[in-house]
């Protein structure tokens, strides 16, 4: 899990602002009394030392296994018969694109992302403004919010997967009950509605971690800010735009990144509920690449995974280096 | 201080290294463990082999088995890894579509030279027999049952109906499960197969269309050496077959798998099912239906009268990389004879590999009865063996299921969807050659 202790997350300072965050450091006080040691090889040696486990760890058993599995993406590596595994230049990405589904897969993909992103960090806001104000089993709801988080993704898949059946699932049955819908929906077996579905499922996963994030970030912004916007006569909206979403940015930022990375790699829930069905209509990049693995094809699924970093890579930077800018541009 | 921090933390690292990359170790004073992977696990199974298994070390005190239950979802994936490594594995569970790729890259032992002479090999029966050698006679596994199709059917419904007996062929299929279809009463007629492995079905009906002039050996080939989705009569059990799904399935059924499958027909709603004798003890189970008011039948024929038991298998085998291979022969013999073999076919309901199977009660009564009727007509009940080995069986399979659903959601014809089957195993044998 990725989540360094979510509650402790520390907002950065503004500055131009005067009051101090609680448990920021205040700086020129008496914390400058503590000398700095100084910086000798033997405590560079030290430091090492304590990076060395996490370093090798790391190394060994992710970027090794990263760069080893890579060339297979230039080989005729299929499990079905290993005795020739022989160098094949990019064949194996010109297989890719010569699929045709591949084009129905990267669209899917986008859309996966984005209905997925947008609902979820919207709700998940909403619910963190929410969980700020205290009232009586806080802690309860909280824990109740935060479940979803803990479970499995492809549990997850599977329990939708019947949800949504159309004959024996719960929304069909609520639906019809309340006049809604005359007839069964058959969610999964649609192809428009089957990428609907999933996506429903989806943001009903993801509203728990920007809830967490936002959250905590939330709980950094001092008390004084809000009276004294209140002071000023600020309303609710402005107060929200003006003093809230500035104040958290940077942690808004970070987690819509790491959000969209997660949902572009997350086949778990997809592949619980439709298997990438019907007719490919739910297939993402990712899910792809295990129907691909499944195969046996390790080659040409090693090349839609480098695929897949290449350009989560390349999404990374220029994100970080846009909301850098924007940071930089604020007054 | 600092110098012993130090030390201390690279010792960490070199432990936790040293331990995470440390192999398993053998057993000592004498005895061997042999390292046993199923791989359709699944809890009560998995429960039924360990007693087989504790029945096995008392009667080899010297052999002691350890059991890895991987999730079945990654079983096979993890047994390659495992393979492809070669430490770890002794004894695995080896299917009819993993044997091909697996014997091909030398990872499984031939039990030939160990099994001459056995006596358990004349107790098998002659498809179990066939099963266990490949092409070339090599023996890379023993099969422990089979899995095979027959008709799960409402023996209420369809008397309610007015038909006094299950259907024998497709097109009375069709016509019995359109007669009870009513959607608007939750009722559906055919349990549909349109999610994963949706190509078995139509296999299945395509196989009875052709059942004539199909070669026993290769079930996707004509006798002519044609594929069988070339044949005139191929046209007429897919135009039947998708029949069912417009006139007699609930429209979701496009994402029909399994556990749809089973479900439907468990809780009351379907009328018929075509599925594998494990289904038996799952539907035992329901509440919505009781004993009286379901049965089997044998699985549904062709216009000839005649059908194509498509039997699909599984079975032990040991690994090449084993170091103990007299010991896991030992263990996979004792799973393939007498009681044990007995014990795991009846608890997993599958169809046995043993004759005495055929005078046994437990076979004769109830929705079993219906494959042993099937194994006494060899004639009407062809059994063939499907290409299920060859290392395209996968990507055959995903690409089929797609396929299927295209027709079920009116973007491809049935006959385009035979022609286009047609040409990949025509292009995939002309390579092979």
């Amino acid at each position: 899990m990725p989540i360094v202790s979510p509650t402790r997350q520390p907002a950065r300072p503004r500055p131009g602002r005067s009051s101090p965050a609680k448990g920021a450091p205040p700086s020129g006080g008496p914390a400058t009394s503590r000398r700095r040691p100084e910086f000798t090889a033997r405590r560079a040696l030290t430091i090492a030392a304590f990076m060395a486990p996490a370093a090798l760890f790391v190394a060994l058993f992710t970027y090794y296994p990263m760069i080893a599995g890579s060339q297979m993406a230039f080989r005729n590596w299929k499990l079905t018969d290993l005795t020739d595994t022989s160098w094949v230049g990019l064949k194996n990405f010109r297989d890719v694109f010569a699929d045709p589904a591949w084009s129905t897969v990267l669209g899917n993909t986008a859309v996966w992302v984005v209905a997925s992103i947008v609902p979820q960090l919207v709700i998940g806001f909403a619910l963190a403004l929410w969980l700020r104000r205290k009232f009586r089993f806080r802690g309860l709801y909280q824990a109740l919010v935060f479940f979803p988080w803990a479970v499995s993704g492809f549990l997850i898949g599977i329990l939708f997967r019947w949800l949504f059946n159309s004959e024996f699932g719960v929304v069909n049955d609520l639906l019809q009950k309340t006049g809604l819908s005359d007839e069964p929906i058959a969610w999964l077996a649609d192809p428009h509605t089957a990428m609907g579905a999933v996506i429903v499922a989806n943001i009903w996963y993801g509203v728990t971690f920007f809830t967490i994030m936002i959250l905590a970030a939330l709980q950094s912004i001092p008390d004084e800010l809000y009276e004294a916007a209140a002071l000023d006569g600020a309303g609710k909206a402005r107060t929200l735009f003006q003093i809230t979403i500035p104040y958290i940015r940077t942690t808004l930022a970070l987690t819509v990144l790491l959000r969209i990375i997660w949902i572009f790699n997350f086949p778990d829930l997809i592949f619980g509920m439709t298997g990438g069905g019907p007719d490919n209509q739910t297939h993402i990049v990712t899910t792809w690449m295990i129907r691909i693995t499944q195969q046996g094809d390790y080659g040409r699924a090693s090349a839609i995974g480098l695929l897949i970093v290449a350009s989560l890579l390349v999404f990374a930077a220029f994100f970080l280096l846009a909301t850098r800018e924007k940071k930089g541009a604020r007054p | 201080m600092r110098r012993r921090t130090a030390a201390l933390a690279l010792g960490t690292a070199a432990a936790m290294v040293l331990t995470s990359c440390s192999a398993m170790s053998g057993g000592d004073g004498g005895t061997v463990t042999v390292t046993m992977v199923e791989s359709l696990t699944n809890p009560t199974r998995t429960d039924l082999l360990k007693d087989l298994i504790a029945d096995f070390e008392k009667k080899n005190p010297k052999i002691k088995v350890k059991l890895i239950s991987p999730p079945t979802e990654q079983a096979d994936q993890k047994l390659q890894q495992m393979l492809q490594s070669g430490t770890g594995v002794d004894v695995l569970e080896v299917r009819d579509i993993t044997v091909g790729p697996w014997s091909t890259n030398g990872w499984l032992y031939d039990m030939k030279k160990d099994l001459k002479g056995w006596d358990g090999k004349q107790a098998m029966t002659e498809n179990a027999v066939k099963a266990s050698e490949d092409a070339k006679g090599r023996t890379y596994f023993l099969p422990y049952g089979f899995y095979g199709l027959s008709l799960f059917y409402r023996t209420d419904l369809i008397k309610q109906a007015g038909f006094s007996k299950p259907p024998a062929t497709w097109k009375e299929l069709l016509k019995q499960a359109s007669a009870i279809h009513d959607p608007a009463k939750r009722r559906y007629g055919y349990a549909f197969r349109g999610g994963e492995n949706a190509n078995s079905n139509v296999t299945a009906a395509i196989s009875a269309y052709v059942a004539d002039e199909i070669d026993p050996d290769n079930g996707f080939r004509l006798k002519d050496g044609g594929s069988i989705f070339s044949a005139p009569a191929a046209q007429d059990a897919v135009d039947t077959y998708f029949q069912l799904f417009k006139k007699a399935s609930p429209k979701s059924s496009v994402s029909w798998a399994y556990p749809e499958m089973v479900e439907g027909f468990s809780n009351g709603s379907t009328a018929f099912l075509l599925q594998d004798p494990e289904v038996i003890a799952t539907v035992r189970e329901s509440k919505a239906i009781g004993e009286d008011q379901w049965s089997t039948a044998p699985l549904v024929r062709g216009p000839s009268g005649k059908t194509v038991q498509p039997l699909a298998t599984a079975g032990w085998g040991v690994a090449d990389s084993s170091g103990h291979k007299a010991e896991a022969v030992k263990l996979v013999k004792f799973l393939s004879q007498g009681a044990a073999s007995t014990t795991f076919t009846k608890k997993n309901s599958l169809v046995p590999i043993l004759k005495s199977a055929n005078d046994d009660k437990f076979y004769k009564t109830g929705p079993w009865s219906s494959y042993l009727k099937m194994t006494e007509q060899p004639e009407k009940y062809q059994v063939v063996t499907q290409p299920r080995g060859v290392p395209w069986w996968t990507e055959w399979g995903k690409k089929a299921d797609a396929d299927v659903q295209k027709v079920l959601l009116g973007k491809m014809t049935p006959k385009e969807l035979l022609a286009e089957w047609d040409a990949y195993w025509t292009e995939k044998w002309a390579k092979e050659k």
